[in-house]
C-alpha cells in the first residue's frame, strides 16, 4: 500500500550544513551497550535501523578521551586507531542505507568516575558529582581548557577517519559543556565563567575547533539541554537557553535539543507512566525563535500524526527517537508503505534504559525481543528463517511469551493454534494496564494481538482459539500438534511465600476474606477494607503501582518492604516521580521491615537487621545472632501480598510426566516458555517466547542455542601493531 | 439419524476494495473468504446433538465453486462426518432462491432428520435460504432459533425464537423440520490440528445440479427470483471536519445548526 500523503512532509530530505538526511527521521545518541568493544553489535543494530528507513543514526555517548571514562556504564570510546577500526563498521554498514552516520563525542567531568582508566576527569569547577558516588573532578586552568579542547578536536577527527557523517559536542545530561553553561556547576570568576557569555565560552570555543578541524567532511552539531529544569539555579529556555542557541549557531550545522540533566533523566526520556508524545514540547517550541539551522528534538515520538503535526506546527524539522527506532527499527518504512498499524510501537516502560543504568548487559526491548539480539542471534526484526517442517505447533496461553511464540513461528510459516482461557490475547498485561500510568503498556498485547489477526488469516489453517476451556493434559496430547509449547503464565503467591524467608508468611492465605493477591485486587470481587497494608517482596512496579490505585481509590495504605520499595524503578528512570507520587498521595513506606504473621485486623511486622550486628558459633538448633524483638503489630483491615510469585507449569509438569505417551499421539517435544518457565519481567518472557521460535528446530531447542560473542581474541590485535604477548615494561 | 448443515464460504471485505468490473459485486481480489458466521453456530448445534446421542450423522453441504472448499474442510475439521459440494457455472451469481432449491435437493437426497441452517450469511444477508428451502421441501421451518431441544428421532422440537424487543417465542415444531439458527446459540469450537489434519483426507462429495436431478430451468438466470442490478457505495455523507480557532469551529457549528435546524 502506498503511504498516506498526509505524511509527506517525513520523507523529505533535510540539509545538514555539507550533508543531506534523505528524510526526517533521525535516530538520536542512545546506548545499546554496545560502545566500541562490541563492533557486531554497535554494526548490526544501527544499521538495521538505516535499512528501516531511518535517516540519521547515531552512536551512543563516544568517550573521547580516557579521562572520561564511565565504566561500569557502557559508552563508546573513540580513542585510538582500534576505536576507528571498530566503529568503521558501523559507518559503512549503515552508509550501504544511503543513511547517514553520527557520532556524540562526550566527556563527563566528575559524572564519569574513571574506575577503568584511572584518569582523574576535569570539570568547571570542582564538584562531587550528584550522579555518581564518590567522585570529585579536578578544577581546570586555562591549560586544562585547552588539552581538553584538543581531546574533542582529536576525537573529531578520528570520528571523520571513521567515516562518520555527523560529530557532536555534546552537552545535554549534565556533561562537560553544559556544566561551563549552567550556573548550577559553573562558579568560575574568569573568562569562563560569570555572565552568560563567558560560561557559554568553553562549549562555543570548542564547536568552532572542532567546525574547522572536520571542515567539510562532517556536519557539526551540539546536543544541548535547553531547559535543566533547576529554575534559574539551572539552564532556563527562555533565558540562558535561547541566548546560547545564538551564540554557538554560526558553528552548527543543526540543533539536537531536549532537556532535563542526568541524575533524573528521565525528565529527557521520559517513562509513558508520567509522560506521554511529545512531552518536551513547551521547552523546546522555543529553539526555532532562535536559529535558522534545522532543529530536532525527542519526545518518544512513534505515532506519524503526532511527527507531521510538530513540524507543520514549527516545533522541530527532524523527528528525533530512541526508544521508537528501539521498539520497532522499521518504523519509517511502515509510514513509508502505508503500514502504521503494522509499527510496533513503544510502550515507554524504558526497560531498554534500565540495562545501560545497571551497568552493561546489552540493551532489551519490551516489545522488540530482536534488539540486542542482530548480531549476536542473527535476528532481523522484520524477517524470518522459513519453517524448517511441516510439523504443526500448539501454543497454549497467549501472554507476552505466548503470543510472541505464535507470532514468530507463523511468521516463519508454521501452522499454529493458539489456545487460551481469556478472551483477550495478553496475558496478565491486561491487568498491569488497569494500573494508574500502564495504559500505554497495552501496546505490547494490541502489537501481538494484531499480527495474530493478521496472520491467522494468511495461514487458514493457523487459529487463534480465546475464551476457551483450559486444556488438560489429555487434550493436549490428543490435539494433535507435533510441536506444543506451554505459556501458562505465573500468579502471586497466596501464602505469603517470598524471597528472604522462601516460606510462606503464617497467617497469610488469599482464600481468606483479609488477604488479597494482586489478581484479586484486579478482579476486584473482594471487598476492600479502608486501611490497606501491602507487604511487599518484589522490586519492580506491583507494589507502588497498587499502592497509587489504591490510595486513589481513597484507602489509607501503607507499605511495608523489606526490600527497596521499586528498586528496579531507579533503573528504569521511573522512580523520582514515584517517589514523589507516594509522598504526594500519603502513602507510608515502612522500610527494611518484613512481615511474621497476619492476623484479621492485624500484622506483626520486624525490622530486618533487628537481630543484632554479633555473630558466634552458639551450636546446633541455636542462630549465630541475637533474637529478633523488635516485632510490632499494626492494624489494618485489608493485606495485600506482593510478596512473590509461582509458574503455572502444571500442564507442563504433566505432559512431561506422560512422556511415553507422546509418540502415540504424534507429539514430539514439549517447550516451556515465559512466566510458566520462571516468573520475570515482561521483556524477558516476550525474549523466551521469540527465542524459541525462532530456535524450534535446532537441537534441544528448550535450551537457548549458543551466540556469538565479541570478546577480544587472544592473538589478535586490537591496536595496528600492537602485540598481544605479554611485554614487562622492565 | 442425519443432520443437514447448510453452510457458505461468507466474502470478508477489506478496508479498501474495488468493484467487479460488470458493478455486480466486489472484485474476488479484494475478498478474504470464511466459514459464514452464523454456520459455526448451526454446525455447532449439529455437533453437540451428535456428541449427546449415538448414531447421529452430521453431513455439511455448500453450493459454491472450488475456492468454497475450504468451508466443508473446516466443518470436517470440527467433527463433521461428510461433505457435499454442489456446482455448476450456471449457479454462479445466484439468488437465495435457487441455492434453497438445490439444497432442498440435496435434502431429498439425503433425507435428513433435520436441517440447521445459519438464520442468515454475513456477506449478502439475505436470510432467505434456509427459510425457502423448506418452503420447497415443504418441511416446517423456524427461523432465528436461540435455544433448542430435541431428541433424535422425536416427532418434534422445542426452539425458542428471537423477537424484537428482548422477546422470545417458544415453539414446538414438527420434525423433520428446518431451523435456521441465531448467534449466540452455542459457543463454537474451534477445530483442533488433529481435525485439521484428518479433514485433509475426508472426501468432498463433488455433485453437479444435473446429478440432483436438476434442470437448467431451475437453477439458472431464469430461475431467479431477483437478479443484482449494481452494487455501489453510497455517496459520502455530510460529515465535515471543522478546522480553526477554537471560536472559529464554534461559529462554524452554529452556522450549520441554524442552516439544518432552520432558523
Amino acid at each position: 500500500m502506498a503511504r498516506d500523503s498526509r505524511y509527506d512532509i517525513l520523507f523529505t530530505p533535510v540539509q545538514l550544513g555539507p550533508k543531506t538526511i534523505r528524510n526526517r527521521f533521525y535516530q538520536v545518541p542512545h546506548c545499546i551497550g554496545a560502545g566500541t568493544d562490541r563492533p557486531g553489535y554497535q554494526m548490526a543494530h544501527r544499521s538495521v535501523k538505516a535499512e528501516g528507513g531511518w535517516g540519521a543514526l547515531n552512536t551512543e555517548y563516544a568517550s573521547i578521551h580516557p579521562e572520561s571514562d564511565d565504566t561500569m556504564r557502557i559508552s563508546a570510546r573513540i580513542w585510538d586507531e582500534g576505536d576507528v577500526r571498530n566503529l568503521r563498521a558501523m559507518t559503512d554498514a549503515v552508509h550501504a542505507h544511503d543513511s547517514l552516520a553520527g557520532i556524540e563525542l562526550w566527556y563527563g567531568g566528575a559524572h564519569a568516575p574513571g574506575m577503568e582508566s584511572r584518569c582523574t576527569p576535569r570539570g568547571p569547577i570542582q564538584y562531587a558529582s550528584e550522579f555518581e558516588a564518590l567522585t570529585y573532578c579536578k578544577a581546570m586552568d586555562l591549560d586544562d581548557i585547552k588539552m581538553v579542547q584538543q581531546y574533542y578536536v582529536d576525537a573529531a577527527l578520528r570520528a571523520r577517519d571513521a567515516g562518520f557523517d555527523i560529530v557532536y559536542v555534546y552537552g545535554s545530561h549534565s556533561y562537560l559543556p553544559l556544566q561551563f553553561l549552567s550556573p548550577y556547576y559553573n562558579k568560575r570568576t574568569d573568562k569562563y565563567g560569570g555572565s552568560i557569555e563567558n560560561r557559554a565560552r568553553f562549549w562555543v570555543e570548542t564547536l568552532e575547533k572542532v567546525r574547522h578541524a572536520v571542515g567539510a567532511d562532517c556536519a557539526v552539531t551540539a546536543r544541548f539541554a535547553v531547559d535543566t529544569l533547576y529554575g534559574e539555579d539551572g539552564v532556563e529556555v527562555e533565558q540562558d537557553g535561547m541566548r546560547f542557541i545564538e551564540l554557538a549557531d554560526p558553528f552548527v550545522d543543526f540543533w539536537d535539543v531536549n532537556i532535563g540533566d542526568i541524575a533524573e533523566w528521565g525528565e529527557d526520556a521520559g517513562p509513558s507512566r508520567f509522560y506521554g508524545i511529545g512531552h518536551q514540547n513547551d521547552w523546546i517550541r522555543y529553539i526555532k525563535q532562535a536559529t535558522k539551522k534545522p532543529v530536532l528534538g525527542v519526545g518518544r515520538f512513534y505515532d506519524p500524526e503526532k511527527m507531521v503535526e510538530v513540524i507543520n506546527s514549527g516545533i522541530i524539522d527532524i523527528i528525533g527517537a530512541a526508544r521508537p527506532s528501539i521498539a520497532d527499527p522499521f518504523l519509517p518504512k511502515k509510514i513509508e508503505e502505508g503500514r502504521v498499524d503494522d509499527i510496533r510501537t513503544c510502550i515507554g516502560c524504558n526497560v531498554c534504559i534500565s540495562r545501560w543504568e545497571m551497568g552493561g548487559p546489552p540493551m532489551i526491548c519490551t516489545q522488540n525481543a530482536t534488539a540486542g539480539e542482530e548480531y549476536r542471534r542473527g535476528w532481523h526484526p522484520e524477517k524470518f528463517e522459513p519453517a524448517g517442517s511441516d510439523d504443526t505447533v500448539l501454543v497454549v496461553g497467549a501472554g507476552p511469551s505466548g503470543a510472541e511464540c505464535a507470532r514468530v513461528l507463523m511468521e516463519r510459516g508454521y501452522t499454529v493454534h493458539v489456545v487460551d482461557s481469556a478472551d483477550k490475547v495478553g496475558g496478565h498485561v491486561n491487568d498491569v494496564i488497569t494500573l494508574p500510568g500502564l495504559a500505554e503498556w497495552g501496546y505490547h498485547r494490541d502489537y501481538r494481538e494484531a499480527q495474530l489477526e493478521k496472520l491467522v488469516k494468511r495461514n487458514k489453517d493457523c487459529q487463534l482459539a480465546l475464551g476457551q476451556k483450559r486444556l488438560t493434559a489429555d487434550d493436549v496430547l490428543q490435539y494433535g500438534a507435533e510441536r506444543v509449547v506451554i505459556a501458562t503464565g505465573s500468579s502471586w503467591n497466596t501464602d505469603g511465600t517470598n524471597n528472604l524467608s522462601h516460606a510462606p508468611i503464617p497467617g497469610a492465605d488469599a482464600s481468606q476474606p483479609h488477604c488479597l493477591t494482586p489478581e484479586q485486587v484486579f478482579a476486584g470481587d473482594k471487598p476492600i477494607g479502608k486501611r490497606v497494608m501491602i507487604l511487599n517482596h518484589d522490586t519492580y512496579f506491583m507494589a507502588p503501582s497498587l499502592a497509587e490505585k489504591l490510595a486513589r481509590a481513597g484507602h489509607e495504605v501503607t507499605v511495608a518492604s523489606p526490600v527497596a520499595l521499586g528498586e528496579y524503578m531507579h533503573l528504569t528512570l521511573e522512580a523520582p516521580n514515584m517517589h514523589r507520587l507516594i509522598h504526594e498521595l500519603g502513602i507510608e513506606v515502612i522500610g527494611d521491615h518484613a512481615c511474621s504473621r497476619i492476623e484479621p485486623g492485624r500484622v506483626e511486622l520486624f525490622n530486618i537487621w533487628g537481630d543484632g550486628y554479633k555473630r558466634q558459633y552458639r551450636g546446633p538448633g541455636n542462630l549465630p545472632r541475637d533474637e529478633n524483638r523488635t516485632h510490632q503489630w499494626h492494624e489494618c483491615d485489608t493485606v495485600v501480598l506482593v510478596t512473590g510469585r509461582h509458574s503455572e507449569d502444571e500442564l507442563y509438569r504433566e505432559l512431561k510426566a506422560r512422556k511415553d505417551e507422546w509418540a502415540a499421539n504424534d507429539v514430539k517435544d514439549v517447550y516451556l516458555i515465559g512466566d510458566a518457565e520462571a516468573p520475570r519481567m515482561i521483556s524477558d518472557a516476550t525474549f523466551t517466547g521469540h527465542r524459541l521460535a525462532r530456535e524450534i528446530e535446532d537441537p534441544n531447542p528448550q535450551y537457548p542455542q549458543p551466540y556469538k560473542r565479541e570478546v577480544h581474541a587472544w592473538g589478535a590485535a586490537y591496536i595496528p601493531g600492537q602485540s598481544h604477548e605479554l611485554i614487562w615494561r622492565l | 439419524m442425519k443432520i443437514l448443515v447448510p453452510v457458505k464460504q461468507a466474502a470478508l471485505v477489506e478496508d479498501d476494495f474495488e468493484l467487479r468490473d460488470d458493478g455486480r459485486d466486489v472484485d474476488p481480489d479484494f475478498v478474504d473468504l470464511q466459514l459464514n458466521e452464523w454456520d459455526d453456530y448451526s454446525l455447532e448445534a449439529a455437533l453437540q446433538l451428535k456428541e449427546a446421542n449415538d448414531g447421529i450423522e452430521v453431513v455439511a453441504v455448500t453450493v459454491g465453486d472450488d475456492d468454497t472448499e475450504d468451508a466443508l474442510r473446516t466443518c470436517l475439521a470440527k467433527g463433521a462426518d461428510r461433505a457435499i459440494r454442489i456446482w455448476d457455472d450456471v449457479i454462479a451469481d445466484a439468488d437465495p432462491l435457487v441455492i434453497a432449491r438445490v439444497l432442498a435437493a440435496v435434502a431429498q437426497r439425503e433425507a435428513p432428520d433435520l436441517v440447521l441452517a445459519g438464520t442468515q450469511s454475513s456477506d449478502l444477508g439475505f436470510s432467505a435460504t434456509g427459510v425457502a428451502m423448506a418452503a420447497f421441501m415443504g418441511w416446517p421451518h423456524a427461523a432465528v432459533v436461540v435455544a433448542l431441544d430435541y431428541a433424535p428421532g422425536a416427532a418434534t422440537a422445542i426452539v425458542e425464537r428471537e423477537l424484537e424487543g428482548g422477546l422470545r417465542e417458544r415453539l414446538e415444531v414438527d420434525c423433520p423440520a428446518v431451523l435456521t439458527i441465531q448467534l449466540g446459540i452455542n459457543t463454537p469450537r474451534y477445530a483442533s490440528l488433529r481435525g485439521i489434519k484428518q479433514a485433509r483426507s475426508i472426501p468432498i462429495e463433488e455433485l453437479s445440479p444435473d446429478e440432483l436431478g436438476l434442470e437448467d430451468q431451475d437453477i439458472g438466470e431464469q430461475a431467479r427470483g431477483s437478479r443484482v442490478r449494481e452494487m455501489y457505495l453510497p455517496d459520502k455523507g455530510q460529515a465535515e471536519m471543522i478546522e480553526g480557532t477554537p471560536a472559529e469551529q464554534a461559529a462554524r457549528i452554529a452556522a450549520i445548526v441554524k442552516e439544518v435546524m432552520g432558523g
